[in-house]
């Protein structure tokens, strides 16, 4: 018998593996004289670990065959499978199929998949998705809350509270969170330089403006070289500046509709005046301007940090700034996260693939590769995360003035009507006035048909 | 003839009827043993039409009745979905957007198919002939992505090819794609160079049917070019022309890759489509008896233009 199979008996008593405790119930309580076995167990194996210096991992030999469904890139796969590699060192006989969804057809098709997958009685025993969906898997109560499994890992401590307050829904937490992103006004230093512009700090709506002005190059005909600024074409790019003027297009508890607020007429106003009054921006069409960015012909544009990847390989002397503000300086995070499936056969094993999801090496990893920022802070203090850009540290300093992203159970509608009525206005289509009164009376309806579809 | 010997017409009449008496039996088996060999040819493709094509139909139009939800089930709403559609501005406007391309593309594939074909029916060399056919037909094969990347920096606002040309001339830039006012004709033009080739090949086809004597017969008589193609050609070839309407008809009533890769269909709802919208509430707003009964009128609204044109296609295709 080997050192590590000696070990077993401490294993049974620790509320992780998922067969024999629901047996028997122990899960949730452990009896006291237990609990002193175990604690000794732990201190014995510690000493021997220390011993053996290279502190050898625990197997356990819990059998099973876990699920995991995620999102994401290619590269973030790698970082899972590394994960999951972790994993198994811990449970050999843990089996782990890895299903990933790049989100080609944005979140809704990824709802109806993982609805799909329930309703055919096919569900994953873990998934990992975004804040655009959390409410309404949790209003379809298809996860498991974990509570119990953070308050039971320190080393949660490590992520910042709020990500798990946002995570929560009716007092419960549903979801780790895995990486975030906050929207920044990301600038080309370059462009500034030459403009004779300084890099912007603390900086207001109007002192945006006159810079974007700044930035803003024409040719002798009037043809714009060169553009200031982007005006956002996504929902989750344009929130900030409803943010910085105290609003938002939906209320406070996101069940219905605060389009009529006329600060969010006024901020729509200054969108549009940047568009067609400056002219420091293109109307937004159905293509984001990264590439545009990315080739030096617009200044400033409001992104997270996973452009970082894509502006490394085109060279561009990037650094961050805040949002500029008018009444707050908040800015919009959106955020993933990982959650247990409630059919799951092995919700105590599936926990513990959490754990190695979101473990502090993962994060690393996963920061490294450029994409979002790290839950965890330790992840967000490395020297290679801190490299770049020069304001690195911004993104986790802006935490404490952030506001998730409205995602009410009807997000995907939500959206759709927004920003389907935010172009046309940004396009002059429809003025603004009546832009708001449009997007007011279709929001409100798609609030009032949600509302009968969950028998409210 | 030796009496009591049977004459030889009643001996043939015997005969004939015996062999009949004799066919008649093996025949009827024959025909029931083919019948049976028919249904069983036709049953794989019958059973694959009935589970993908019927059984989609016939749920849809139940779906169009009810509120579906793909965890809770569905429950019946009667004709409140058909309602909403016919009450709402927006679907109403999208039912114009539709009715308006089908109406630009199908004149413009027809038409440029038809003057594109005209111009390659004639005597040119070989090697001339195919590059200007390939050329013409590639787009057609030309997956739909690269289409995109193509069309969307030619209408580019600022940095787009035929803004660049309009400045040079000193021409204020148009904006495309991002106004209401020429989105739907920007999306049309893209459509009809991308189908175009497809119909340029049918006409082809068609005009090499048509028999020569006639059209040198008109020459001889003195009937100019335009003369020949209305009096001669466009008659003679009128089924095709007819099958090509109602094919490209049914095709952009259900326009949807068009007007996705160019503007998705905005700005606003200036170019979204029956179809987009169908995909839109189904699988984004989870609206799937919604977007049933959206796709239960684009049924019925394409079965009427298509009868429509039936019936007057009576009046002008030669029968």
């Amino acid at each position: 018998m080997s050192i590590l199979e000696t070990f077993r008996p401490t294993q049974a008593l620790e509320p992780r593996v998922a067969g024999p405790i629901r047996k028997n119930g122990r899960g949730t309580a452990l009896k006291r004289d237990e609990q002193n076995v175990n604690t000794r167990f732990v201190a014995f194996s510690a000493v021997v670990s220390l011993s053996l210096a290279g502190g050898l991992a625990k197997a356990d030999d819990t059998s099973a065959n876990l699920r995991l469904q995620t999102f994401g890139t290619e590269a973030q796969l790698g970082a899972v499978k590394h994960a999951v590699a972790r994993f198994n060192e811990k449970y050999p006989n843990v089996k782990v199929e890895i299903a990933i969804d790049p989100i080609s057809n944005g979140w809704g098709d990824y709802v109806t998949h993982v609805l799909a997958q329930f309703t055919a009685g096919n569900a994953y025993d873990v998934y990992g998705t975004a804040i655009e969906t959390f409410r309404t898997f949790e209003a379809r109560n298809l996860f498991l809350p974990l509570d119990d499994y953070i308050a039971k890992n320190p080393s949660y401590a490590d992520f910042d509270p709020a990500l798990f307050k946002y995570s929560s829904y009716e007092g419960k937490t549903y979801f780790v969170p895995i990486g975030w992103n906050n929207i920044m006004i990301n600038c080309n230093r370059a462009l500034f330089k030459d403009a004779g512009v300084e890099e912007p700090k603390d900086w207001t709506w109007n002192q945006f403006r006159e810079i974007a002005k700044k930035l803003t190059k024409r040719d002798a005909n009037g043809n714009v070289l060169q553009y200031g600024y982007e005006v956002p074409n996504q929902n989750f790019f344009v929130q900030p500046w409803f943010l910085t003027n105290g609003t938002s297009p939906l209320n406070a508890d996101w069940t219905a509709s605060n389009m009529l607020d006329p600060k969010v007429a006024e901020t729509l106003q200054f969108l549009h005046d940047l568009i067609h009054v400056d002219k420091v921006s293109p109307i937004p069409g159905k293509d984001t301007m990264d590439n545009q960015f990315m080739a030096g012909q617009v200044a400033m544009i409001s992104r997270g940090r996973w452009i970082l990847a894509n502006v490394e390989k085109a060279k561009i002397d990037l650094d961050i700034s805040d949002v500029p503000s008018k009444v707050t300086g908040n800015t919009v995070i959106g955020f993933g996260g990982y959650a247990v499936s409630k059919t799951s056969k092995y919700p105590e094993i599936a926990k513990e693939l959490i754990g190695a999801l979101t473990s502090e090496q993962t994060q690393k990893e996963e920061a490294d590769l450029g994409g979002s920022v790290p839950g965890r802070k330790s992840a967000a203090e490395t020297a290679s995360y801190l490299a770049f850009p020069p304001s690195a540290p911004l993104y986790y300093a802006s935490l404490p003035h952030t506001v998730p992203v409205p995602s009410p159970a009807n997000f995907q509608e939500v959206e759709k009507i927004f920003i389907r009525n935010y172009i046309a206005m940004m396009a002059d289509e429809i003025s603004i006035a009546d832009g708001v009164k449009r997007t007011d009376q279709e929001l409100n309806e798609s609030f009032k048909r949600l509302a009968a579809q969950q028998g409210k | 003839m030796p009496a009591g010997a049977p004459s030889r017409l009643t001996a043939a009449k015997d005969g004939i009827s015996a062999m009949r008496a004799a066919a008649a039996r093996p025949a009827s088996q024959l025909r029931r043993a083919q019948a049976l060999a028919g249904y069983g040819f036709i049953a794989p493709s019958f059973a694959l039409y009935l589970v993908f094509v019927l059984a989609p139909v016939v749920v849809t139009f139940i779906l169009s009745f009810t509120y579906y939800d793909p965890m809770a089930g569905s429950r019946w709403v009667g004709f409140d979905n058909f309602l909403r559609f016919f009450t709402e501005d927006r679907s109403l406007q999208i039912f114009w957007n539709t009715l308006r391309f089908t109406l630009f593309a199908v004149t413009g594939n027809i038409c440029v198919g038809m003057g594109l074909a005209l111009a390659l029916d004639r005597a040119m060399p070989a090697t001339l002939l195919y590059f200007f056919r390939l050329a013409f037909f590639l787009p057609v094969i030309i997956a739909a992505a690269f289409v995109s990347i193509v069309w969307g920096f030619f209408y580019g606002d600022d940095l787009g090819v035929i803004n660049y040309y309009l400045s040079r001339i000193g021409v204020s830039p148009v904006h495309w794609l991002t106004s209401s006012r020429n989105a739907m004709a920007s999306i049309v033009v893209m459509d009809v160079w991308k189908n175009a080739g497809f119909f340029m090949v049918i006409f082809i086809a068609a005009l090499q049917g048509v028999p020569k004597p006639l059209t040198e017969a008109a020459i001889m008589d003195g009937a100019s070019y335009w003369r020949r193609f209305f009096k001669i050609v466009l008659p003679w070839i009128s089924p095709v022309v007819f099958f090509a309407i109602v094919y490209a008809s049914i095709g952009a009533l259900q326009v949807y890759e068009s007007i996705w890769i160019l503007t998705r269909g905005g700005p606003g709802d200036a170019t979204r489509s029956m179809s987009i919208y169908i995909v839109e509430e189904a699988f984004d707003n989870f609206e799937i008896g919604y977007a049933a009964s959206v796709a239960v009128v684009m049924t019925i609204v394409i079965l009427i233009i298509t009868a429509l044109q039936m019936l007057a296609s009576r009046h002008w295709v030669r029968a």
